[in-house]
């Protein structure tokens, strides 16, 4: 604040001050003429209401001097009174950052555990749990679901059924964690939309589900240019984020008309990286919390 | 001083409401004055630009559509906030904002730094049903927004306006933004400033200390 807003504001501030001070001081002190009767005269209602001349009671006085007290310390130990900064130096963000630092002296040991551990072993940490789960629903749930089932609307993975688009160990879910992922299935509309049909049902007869034989046995020599991604036998490549289409678990849906859009539109999910939001600590107990989701049933085995 | 005037004040309604007024009004003339003057002086720091075209078409919207009422874009320096939504927001992060977003009821999260937390896809699934992707959402739905498109000739009188207002917009850049709007969705621009919220705006002091220190559960 410049030196003349400085003295603007403490100008005003002694000037409120002073003045409600004088009243306080002056009011009891004042010559009221008083009637006979020992009200001030003073009448509303033609009579019915008339003034009378009190004393101010205690509790009021106690309490205004109070006020007074209470902001005069104020002004003199926190920010407030133009530029002086208070006798405690106090500011919200040097308060913030006592807090962050306490807390951290707090969690410092527990991360410092946790850094010991596999994400694999970290996943059946009830504290590394516990931890997970806030962060989980603050940043995941949005596409994953709060139970981490997913969401074929956005193509966000069910993380509980242990199949992995990008792979299922603790490293592979860190780095997806860490930096992100992004679908890049290019759209095959140019194919026409015969071949795209055919398709769909040659990629429906890889996992056995209902199709038309005749349409799927036509797209067979079609599917060689999906393989470049999928593998010749649809059973997807980790490497890529290709998924497996032998499963029945499916990432846009698994209708005929889902698969239709797939094929013919491409899909180009993202997840962004959380490595701007999210320390490496929290991302480790993250990918231990994702890891723990399809491992449940481990704990005896760790 | 004496009675007579106290007497003369509680005899005239008018005046005695006048008095309070001034009174009053000394509270708001320490406390506002200053601030609102010396907010002119406020720079924007390396890093904070103004709004580009879908953006600035985009912030239209939310404000339009009264996005602010929920949300708010002031992220206080308390620990449970930092450590939800990143850095505390500064007045420097906003120069450009006219009026600014920062809001006072949050009914939803905070969006200041919301940019780049979700995909864009999400973000269209999110606007035309927020139940389709967050089940307990009580948001409502804005299924227009896909509907109509950007006006290509309002967008250089808006961003002109900002000039004179002191947004340093190069006439390269006014001239380009008809074309930078045209055939966008009002969805388009409103995801375009979303994903722009508190990108690159970061105080660079004390970047990355709050957001990023281990969180509490």
């Amino acid at each position: 604040m410049s030196t003349f807003w400085s003295w603007w504001v403490m100008s005003l501030i002694v000037l409120n001050l002073s003045a409600a001070l004088f009243l306080f001081w002056w009011a009891p002190r004042a010559k009221i003429p008083t009637m006979p009767d020992g009200t001030s005269g003073h009448v509303w209602a033609h009579g019915v209401l008339r003034e009378g001349v009190r004393r101010l009671p205690r509790w009021w006085l106690l309490l205004s001097a109070g006020a007074f007290v209470a902001g005069a310390t104020y002004l003199t130990l926190y920010p407030g009174f133009g530029n002086h900064k208070g006798t405690l130096g106090w500011t919200s963000h040097a308060q913030l950052a006592r807090d962050v630092a306490a807390n951290n002296v707090n969690l410092d040991e527990m991360l410092k555990r946790f850094q010991m551990y596999p994400v694999e072993q970290l996943a059946h940490d009830p504290a590394a749990q516990q931890m997970g789960r806030v962060l989980f629903d603050d940043n995941c749930a949005a596409c994953h679901g709060r139970a981490g089932k997913g969401n074929v609307l956005v193509g966000a993975p069910d993380l509980t059924d242990n199949d992995w688009l990008y792979g299922g160990d603790g490293k592979a879910i860190t780095s997806s964690i860490h930096d992100g992922r992004s679908g890049v299935m290019p759209p095959w509309a140019s194919l026409g939309e015969d071949n795209v049909k055919n398709l769909a049902q040659y990629v429906l007869s890889l996992s056995g589900s209902p199709h038309d034989a005749a349409r799927a046995a036509a797209a067979k020599p079609l599917f060689a240019t999906c393989a470049a991604c999928h593998g010749p036998d649809g059973k997807g490549n980790q490497a890529l984020g290709a998924p497996n289409l032998t499963d029945h678990i499916w990432l846009h849906g698994g209708s005929v008309a889902n698969i239709e859009t797939t094929i013919g539109g491409g899909r180009q999910g993202h997840m962004p990286a959380w490595s701007p939001r999210l320390s490496e600590d929290q991302i480790r107990v993250l990918a231990a919390y994702v890891y723990h989701f399809s491992h449940a049933d481990d704990a005896g085995r760790q | 001083m004496a009675f007579k005037h106290f007497e003369a004040i509680e005899k005239h309604a008018g005046l005695l409401g006048v008095l309070i007024a001034v009174f009053v009004s000394i509270g708001g003339l320490a406390e506002i004055t200053p601030l609102f003057m010396e907010a002119h002086a406020v720079k924007a720091p390396p890093g904070v630009q103004p709004y580009d075209a879908l953006r600035l078409a985009g912030r239209d919207i939310y404000v339009r559509e009264g996005c602010y009422l929920c949300h708010s874009q002031m992220i206080r320096a308390l620990r449970a906030e930092t450590e939800r939504y990143g850095h505390y927001s500064t007045a420097a992060e906003s120069v450009y904002d006219r009026p600014f977003q920062w809001g006072s009821k949050r009914t939803g999260p905070d969006l200041a730094r919301v940019g780049g937390k979700y995909s864009d896809q999400w973000h269209v699934l999110h606007m035309m049903n927020p139940r389709q992707v967050v089940p307990q959402s009580n948001m409502p739905g804005y299924p227009w927004l896909l509907d109509k498109k950007i006006d290509p000739d309002l967008i250089q009188a808006k961003m002109r306006t900002l000039r004179r207002l002191g947004d340093p917009y190069s006439d390269a850049e006014i001239a380009a933004a008809p074309a930078a709007v045209k055939d966008k969705t009002e969805m388009d621009a409103l995801i375009a400033y979303l994903q722009g919220l508190g990108v690159k705006n970061e105080p660079t002091s004390m970047k990355g200390t709050q957001a990023t220190d281990g969180g509490a559960p």
